[in-house]
């Protein structure tokens, strides 16, 4: 009886690792396709082998030295900039704006709560176009800041998560705090914040991987100014169809320098993040 | 804490990507008249009293990828020739397919000088954002220019832009597998294809290409006309539906008898494909004539579009052919120097280097009976099929998404009953 | 019934009485909803009518110094010793005046009709062309909406206004000391924490996401789009044709039929986008943490790397893989030895769709197997037992204990990307472009969904109006279903619970 229990969970074992083998080649096997032909070296945008004949590092060399019209270099430091402020100001109106959801009692917080809410649920595309004016009627259009602005203003509306989590620290400790005679401002540098780090990394990480995905409102701020573009956007128009035919293999190669970074970032907060989304997301 | 030194690192990394950046980062496409050595312009194009009090000009043209730089070349010969303008001139990168919309979303950040092709005209004429040409110059460039890209640029007897080069598309095709004999007879080609295992590529879900389909047929596109609100309706002639659908049903007959063989790609497919052997031919424009040769070289066919059989006829494939225009923004600050430019950039010096490097097909008179010109083999194609042609500017911008979707239609699902499509499509045409 | 005795159910009667619950719990739930948001506009308009009242009593009440801070901001302050905040009370009514009488008025006059003055072209006398701009409707438009919002923000300046220089009067009268501005300032640190907490970001979401839904709400009630643009054209109010248009779907009105085809589909492709990446995506989870299986990290980065490529750059890849030339079909033809050229993304409609949802998948599990690993470890381990001991396979106590235990836990997270899916723009833009084309609908593909089509008219078509119609919709479709489901399921815990 023991024996063929035996059996049988190994069975299920083996099955188990050759679907998660299977799986994970599935999973894989796209990125492992653009790395591969990143380093490409012959034919143009479309190619009938699966691998290469020819490897070579041309496509990365041509990215950081023919930019005289595609300045992909430029691209990445743009991007790099806009992510570490947009990164900075949006964690700090994130942490903020749910620390006060969270800890402070104040008149109407649940009717600010609620229209948070509600704002996140109209479609975002529906205010771009208005953005744009306006960041032009402050004469920002076609310039990072702009960028910095938009992708930190809306951020207070994530609080949800990190709400969530700053609920689940016990409020024993503010009260034991104030009769210590802490003001509120230092219980939440002092004591909140170093208890905070599972959140504080996942915000920061969000905030920082935004501005190198985003490809919408970028490109409707920036217009034609391709000096100013961010590297995804900048990668777009290397596949536009006038681009597409010599800069497609290019177009891998900055694809894979923009997922390394943040694939690496990733990896090794991946903890922190899901420690912050279960703790505040998830459970509610 | 061995996290927090790789975290470290790698941050050290980008900051040093960022500065490597920095370095070599500042590669502006800015002309200024004070800063321009280019000296192999003699005299002045226009008197320097047709700026009126306009100096200091900043003017921004838009112009198509693969033009930028010599466009670039020109604009700095241009502020050359009036050094005391202090003129600034600044070429953004812009695909010519969407200029409209994206002059639209914005007219007042948008180029003052821009290339745009002819279909889109009724569009900005109807929304106000492209300016009448300066009278003045308008019996010179009646005069230089052929008299169809004149009549392309003009509205209700008002001249809009200036004629930059023409625009269509033509037959590529690998002379080492088809003959010049069979590049006249589609059926040949497809057959050539098939017995070679290769591919004939075309675009029939866009319908700038697609339209061949209906002109072919006898669908022929007359204009487009205002309603009382502004919207624009497409207007098309008495046509004879029996022949359409007939022509539309031996089409997709071939699509259906060489599926895998006649496929529908998006043009930069093409040269791709020429390159790698796996295409014979295929329907491409003079925009990608440098992407061709080099993927052919010697073996470069071009040539009008071939016949297709219909009931026994061989009938000639009717394509649209238009121009490229350039067009000066109607809230342009410098409206002066913009139109100068503008009148510039469409002049014979400017035609002969972009018919020289570029391979692009020059409006003007003189270029075109240039050597140049005439032994540019993609150059002569165009103009042969301009022979068979509907005017481009007769189509407006929805009609062109109702052609995309009857080529679409056809080839995903050639078993389809086309008499039903076609309907379904003119009556969208009708609607707008 | 309480959990245990819900956990003790089987799946089927569970099931039963789940839709047995919701159906019962529906009306109620609905008629709850209306009653909130009823009860929210009679508090609100309650809470004008006291504001009023008390404005009244102060005045009448007050002294000198207050009844001129009705007119003149700060006086009463100022007469009291309080200059510092007197003063900038004093600042805000002299520039708002400024705001007003400079910019303001320009734009909030034409506020009804958007503007009356056509641009004009004309030839001078050298033969160039001379444009004199005209109104611009869309300025006006949004020029008015930051007048009104400033106007409200300056309106509640000076009841605060009103109300402090009635407290500092009270203050002095009942013989207390009056504190000092850098006292008030040190109250922002702690009694007023949430204030200084909450100003900034409350700005930020004031300009860029307030102020611009309303200029786009406002939009939805005018006719702004391709024929009435700027410079030449001028757009005016049409009341709530733009939304009878999406509703009509008589035969031959396109933008009803798009509406209600796109619909549609948008609401099936969310529920299968969800329900795929949610049971499949714990599977796996299940699968790589079920004890016994070396290699964890490992299994699991191999599905993390998706999620840290962006999304933009693995799905254009994924478009480009997919195609008739890419690399699937090329790898199906060396298996098979057959030329294959399949068009996973425009074969039929039908394909597409199948395509797009799964695609979604590869993008979606990882999150699913990040987010709920956790969580599944949390399942009392005995439970697994003595279904086992009775003789329960591995579906069955998912199905009976994984399946509701995870539902009853996340289904916050659920709703979360229900509506996430409603509007998840990249996958089907970046795959699919909404194609393959539809003869039937306007401007819109088969596979586009609402999202996908908004942005479209948007940013193409530049059918402003009709755009910013479709965006209210789907916003009120999102928040009643999130509202309604909220309420409905006992997740909705109180938020006190740790304290």
């Amino acid at each position: 009886m023991i024996k063929s229990y035996k059996i049988r969970r190994h069975v299920a074992n083996a099955f188990i690792y050759i679907v998660l083998a299977v799986l994970g080649i599935i999973w894989v096997s796209p990125l492992a396709y653009m790395l591969l032909h990143s380093f490409r070296a012959d034919g143009f945008s479309t190619y009938p082998y699966l691998i290469p004949k020819e490897f070579g590092f041309d496509n990365y060399i041509a990215l950081f030295t023919n930019t005289e019209m595609l300045d992909f270099p430029r691209w990445y430091l743009n991007t790099f900039v806009v992510a570490i402020f947009s990164c900075i100001i949006s964690t700090l109106s994130v942490l903020m704006v749910s620390y006060a959801f969270s800890r402070l009692r104040f008149k109407s917080r649940k009717k600010f709560i609620n229209i948070g809410m509600i704002l996140g649920m109209f479609p975002g595309f529906m205010t771009m176009v208005a953005i744009y004016y306006l960041l032009k009627a402050m004469g920002l259009d076609g310039q990072l800041v702009a960028l910095v602005i938009c992708y930190s203003a809306g951020a207070g509306l994530g609080f949800q998560i990190s709400k969530g989590f700053f609920d689940t620290i016990p409020r024993a400790l503010d009260e034991a705090a104030t009769i210590d005679g802490a003001t509120k401002n230092q219980i939440f540098w002092k004591i909140i914040l170093p208890m905070s780090k599972p959140i504080v990394v996942y915000t920061v990480l969000t905030s920082f991987i935004g501005p190198w995905t985003d490809f919408i409102l970028a490109k409707i701020i920036m217009g034609d100014n391709l000096e100013n573009y961010t590297v995804a956007i900048g990668l777009q128009k290397m596949i536009t169809l006038e681009f597409k035919t010599e800069y497609f293999k290019q177009f891998l190669a900055g694809s894979v320098l923009v997922a390394v970074p943040v694939t690496i970032l990733f990896l090794f907060m991946q903890r922190y993040y899901v420690e912050g989304v279960t703790a505040g997301g998830v459970k509610g | 804490m061995k996290m927090k030194r790789i975290v470290a690192l790698l941050l050290a990394a980008m900051m040093m990507v960022a500065v490597f950046a920095s370095c070599n980062g500042d590669a502006s496409n800015t002309s200024t008249g004070s800063g321009s050595d280019n000296g192999d312009v003699s005299g002045q194009f226009v008197d320097p009293a047709d700026f009126g009090d306009e100096v200091n000009a900043k003017i921004k043209v838009w112009a198509p990828d693969k033009a930028v730089k010599l466009f670039k070349k020109h604009c700095d010969d241009f502020c050359a020739m009036y050094p005391d303008q202090n003129i600034t001139i600044e070429i953004k990168s812009q695909g010519e397919n969407d200029v409209s919309s994206k002059i639209l979303n914005d007219p007042s950040t948008a180029a003052d000088v821009f290339s745009f092709p002819s279909d889109q005209l009724p569009k900005l004429e109807a929304s106000g954002v492209i300016a009448p040409v300066a009278t003045k110059y308008i019996p010179d460039i009646e005069a230089t220019n052929a008299e169809d890209s004149c009549d392309n640029a003009r509205i209700d007897d008002t001249m809009y832009a200036y004629p930059e080069t023409g625009n269509g598309y033509y037959l590529v095709y690998d002379k080492s597998v088809i003959s010049d004999k069979e590049a006249g007879s589609l059926e040949a080609i497809l057959a050539k294809c098939k017995k070679t295992n290769k591919k004939f590529i075309m675009d029939a879900g866009n319908g700038f290409y697609a339209c061949a389909f209906a002109f072919t047929g006898g669908f022929e596109c007359t204009g487009s006309e205002k309603d009382k609100d502004g919207y624009l309706t497409q207007l098309f002639n008495d046509y004879d539906e029996k022949e359409v659908v007939d022509t539309l049903t031996a089409i997709s007959k071939l699509m259906k008898d060489y599926s895998g063989i006649f496929t529908s790609l998006s043009v930069d497919n093409i040269a791709s494909n020429l390159a790698t052997g796996t295409c014979a031919a295929g329907i491409d424009g003079s925009w990608d004539a440098v992407a061709d040769e080099k993927a052919l070289g010697e073996n470069l066919g071009a040539t009008k579009l071939p016949t297709i059989n219909v009931n026994g006829e061989d009938k000639q494939l009717i394509s649209a052919f238009g121009f490229k225009l350039l067009g000066v923004n109607n809230v342009s600050k410098y409206q002066r120097t913009a139109q100068i430019l503008a009148y510039y950039l469409s002049s014979k010096p400017c035609q002969q280097d972009r018919c020289d490097e570029l391979g692009w097909s020059p409006t003007n008179n003189e270029v075109a009976e240039s050597d140049s010109a005439k032994n540019n083999v993609t150059i002569k194609a165009l103009l042969a099929q301009k022979e068979h042609s509907i005017s481009q500017v007769n189509v407006t911008e929805s009609t062109w998404g109702q052609f995309g979707t009857l080529g679409d239609s056809m080839i995903k699902d050639p078993n389809q009953d086309i008499k039903v499509l076609f309907d379904k499509i003119v009556n969208n045409i009708k609607e707008g | 019934m309480r959990y245990i005795d819900y956990m003790q159910l089987n799946p089927f009667q569970r099931f039963g009485y789940n839709f047995v619950q919701f159906f019962k719990k529906l009306p109620g739930n609905v008629a709850r909803f209306f009653k909130l948001v009823g009860l929210a506009i009679v508090n609100f308009f309650v809470g004008i009518g006291k504001g009023f009242a008390n404005y009244g009593t102060r005045f009448v009440k007050g002294g000198v110094g207050v009844k001129i801070s009705y007119v003149i901001f700060g006086v009463g302050n100022i007469v009291k010793g309080q200059i510092v905040k007197g003063l900038l009370f004093f600042m805000t009514e002299v520039a708002y005046i400024c705001y007003m009488v400079f910019f303001g008025i320009n734009y909030i006059s034409k506020f009804g009709t958007l503007g009356d003055k056509l641009m004009t072209t004309e030839i001078d006398a050298d033969g160039f062309p001379v444009t004199v701009e005209g109104d611009n409707s869309m300025l006006i438009l949004l020029y008015s909406v930051l007048t009104i919002v400033i106007t409200i923000i300056v309106f509640a300046i000076y009841i605060a206004n009103t109300k402090s220089a009635y407290k500092v009067e009270q203050l002095k009268k009942n013989g207390k000391a009056v504190p000092t501005f850098m006292q008030e300032l040190k109250q922002f640190a702690d009694e007023k924490f949430h204030v200084s907490l909450m100003s900034l970001p409350c700005i930020l979401i004031g300009c860029f996401t307030i102020l611009p839904l309303i200029f786009m709400i406002l939009i939805a009630f005018t006719n702004y789009d391709s024929s009435h643009q700027v410079p030449k054209h001028l757009f005016t109010w049409v009341g709530l044709q733009n939304f009878a248009d999406l509703v009509n779907v008589t035969e031959g009105a396109k933008k009803g039929i798009t509406f209600l085809g796109l619909t549609e589909w948008t609401i099936i492709w969310a529920i299968f986008a969800t329900f795929t990446n949610y049971i499949l995506g714990m599977v796996v989870a299940l699968m790589i943490n079920k004890k016994g299986i070396k290699l964890k990290s490992l299994w699991r980065t191999l599905f993390v790397v998706v999620i840290a490529v962006p999304q933009f750059v693995s799905l254009l890849l994924m478009s480009q893989i997919l195609a008739t030339n890419g690399a699937l079909n090329i790898l199906l033809s060396n298996i098979t030895g057959q030329q294959i050229e399949f068009d996973f993304l425009g074969a039929s409609p039908l394909i597409a769709k199948i395509t797009v949802i799964i695609v979604n998948m590869w993008i979606g599990i990882p999150y699913t197997i990040l987010i709920t690993s956790g969580i599944l470890m949390n399942i009392p381990a005995d439970l697994y037992e003595s279904a086992t001991i009775d003789g329960a396979g591995p579906v069955r106590s998912f199905m009976s204990i994984t399946l509701p235990y995870m539902l009853f836990v996340t289904t916050p997270y659920l709703i979360t990307s229900f509506i996430g899916n409603i509007n998840n723009f990249n996958v089907i833009f970046l795959l699919t472009g909404g194609g393959p084309s539809n003869v039937d609908y306007y401007n819109a593909g088969h596979t586009d969904i609402l999202v996908t089509w908004l942005f479209n008219l948007t940013m193409s078509k530049n059918d402003y109006s009709l755009a910013a119609a479709i965006g209210i919709l789907v916003f009120i479709v999102c928040a009643s279903l999130s509202l309604i489901t909220f309420n409905l399921t006992k997740s909705a815990k109180d938020e006190e619970a740790f304290s």
